[in-house]
């Protein structure tokens, strides 16, 4: 009701007035020049002319306001620019001094608190599935074909959000390939059944227990090794070895390093095995390694 | 043993791996997460001749050599026990004349303490140790993070994967590298021991650069972690640490080796 009382005059020929001292009060808000506007409200007591009058007055303070605002709106855009470059100014000498928050694009940001569960160790089962799928492969079937190869280890392995294969059960698998002297490491999908990453190459993967074993026993038998030996000594370790000199066969082939002496005590000598050909390439007294 | 353990603010799990030590994964602290997993994939030992011959080609020495710390080295259980203000894993293992213990220390006041001693006596006096440790930092979610390394007084952004050592300039806590992320301003910093040459490698994280089963990339390249780093930028990316300490062996062995990381900003 208070709101049709309040129009009605408006619309008897008063309403000039009350709307051109609206738009005045509005334009005063804005700027100083929006005072112009109170003229109309004098023309109106003067009679119809004057409304029309009154009428021009609220057109020109109506623009009028509107400049003031544009004015306002582009000093405070200049007054914000010349902020910001300030504040750019005032933090370049400071370059990596602070760290700057930067806000991340919607949905990019993962904080998933990730599945302990696919840290766990694979069960029995699960190493012989990564085991058969992967030597079921077909880009690995020469290799599995002439069975020359070393499983150097299948453990569980976890693939970080965002990445596609991150939730799913997966197994990381190690294969030395004595026939092609070559390294396959794979990363085999457990939940898809299905090798997910494969590569070869020619690096040197850890010995696994069986290499080790090997090594020991080919040092053991090795006639110059034997001559070495005191009667206390016995093979203390077996260490994954590569030498830094491109004249040693070491140097490029699949080599372990046989640490022999008494257990408890420093050793007293060291056999170079090549694990390709199974014999001993080098026989050093441990002190002059 | 369970291996969650979620005491003195901090929520982490563990495992003993078959090469890379005792892993530490999905760790929180205050809620939040700090890092995805972390390890000590190896231990390298390099062995110096002690006497020089007439023959430069024979004073080369040989190369390094490697036992891998896991499950078959392991000698003895993994201790888990509290002290004032935090708690500790520790575990040992012996391999012939080599013998280490791993210890993960973890402070209520964000602190964490990956650290090795390393008992020695190795095979003679003239040997290194180089242990190597990944940290896959998450700060608060994977990507949005940086490295920062502290030079000519202040911090410095690093642009691109590198090799970035040990300069012996620190901030005022002695951290010489941090890893920051940007979309919540919180920040680890990575204090070296002074006394161990170490340096860090800076990796992008890519599926697919899993921690190596082997120091050994190819014969006569680059090991790793030297071996994936390209020139890929960091800035804003997820990026992968690798912390590594030169221990000359001496006569006050044992040693212990490894960083001191703050968590600031959470």
């Amino acid at each position: 009701m208070a709101r049709a009382k309040r129009s009605a005059p408006a619309r008897k020929g008063g309403g000039a007035k009350k709307t051109a001292k609206a738009a005045a009060k509005a334009a005063k808000a804005v700027t100083k020049a929006a005072k112009a506007a109170t003229k109309p409200t004098t023309a109106q007591k003067k009679g119809t002319g004057a409304t029309r009058k009154a009428e021009k007055a609220k057109e020109k303070a109506k623009k009028t306001a509107v400049r003031a605002v544009a004015r306002a709106s582009a000093s405070h855009a200049r007054t914000a620019r010349a902020a910001a470059r300030k504040a750019t100014r005032a933090a370049k000498p400071l370059r990596g001094s602070t760290i700057t928050r930067r806000r991340a694009p919607a949905g990019r940001k993962n904080t998933a608190p990730g599945d302990a569960s696919l840290f766990a160790p694979l069960t029995a089962g699960e190493r012989a599935d990564a085991l058969r799928t992967l030597t079921e492969d077909k880009r690995i079937a020469p290799m599995a074909k002439v069975g020359r190869y070393r499983v150097i280890s299948a453990e569980p392995m976890t693939v970080k959000p965002p990445e596609p294969l991150s939730g799913r059960r997966l197994a990381r698998v190690v294969i030395y390939d004595y026939s092609g002297d070559r390294c396959v490491e794979a990363c085999v999908d457990l939940d898809g059944n299905a090798v997910a990453h494969l590569r070869t190459s020619r690096a040197q993967p850890m010995l696994c227990r069986e290499e080790e074993a090997a090594a020991v026993a080919i040092a053991q038998a090795d006639d110059r090794v034997k001559a070495e030996l005191s009667l206390s000594d016995e093979p203390l370790l077996a260490m994954h070895y590569w030498s830094d000199r491109d004249t040693d066969l070491a140097y490029s082939r699949r080599s372990a390093a046989v640490l022999f002496g008494r257990p408890g005590e420093r050793p007293s000598l060291i056999a170079v095995v090549d694990l390709l050909d199974g014999h001993v390439t080098e026989v050093t007294p441990a002190a002059s390694w | 043993m369970s291996n969650a353990i979620n005491r003195a603010s901090w929520n982490v799990h563990w495992k003993m791996t078959e090469s890379a030590g005792l892993m530490i994964y999905l760790a929180n602290y205050k809620g939040r997460r700090i890092l995805w997993d972390a390890s000590l994939p190896y231990v390298t030992i390099d062995h110096q001749v002690e006497s020089l011959t007439l023959d430069e080609g024979d004073n080369q020495g040989h190369g390094p050599f490697w036992v891998p710390l896991g499950a078959g080295t392991q000698a003895g259980p993994v201790r888990v026990d509290d002290f004032r203000g935090g708690f500790e894993l520790a575990v040992d293992f012996a391999a012939g004349p080599f013998a280490y213990t791993q210890l993960w220390r973890f402070h209520s006041d964000g602190r964490l303490a990956p650290w090795l001693t390393i008992h020695g006596p190795g095979v003679h006096d003239a040997h290194t140790y180089h242990p190597h440790w990944r940290f896959d930092f998450d700060l608060d979610g994977a990507p949005g993070d940086a490295l920062e390394r502290f030079e000519d007084g202040r911090w410095e952004r690093v642009g691109e994967e590198g090799w970035f050592p040990f300069t012996g300039e620190g901030d005022e806590g002695g951290a010489a590298w941090r890893q920051i992320d940007f979309g919540s301003g919180a920040s680890l910093n990575i204090r070296p021991h002074h006394w161990e040459d170490a340096e860090l490698y800076a990796i992008r994280y890519h599926d697919g650069e899993w921690p190596p089963t082997s120091p050994h990339s190819e014969s006569g390249g680059q090991t790793f972690p030297a071996a994936y780093i390209g020139n890929e930028p960091l800035d804003d990316k997820d990026v992968t640490l690798w912390y590594v300490a030169h221990v000359h062996y001496d006569l006050a062995f044992p040693f212990t080796s490894g960083p001191w990381i703050r968590v600031d900003g959470f």
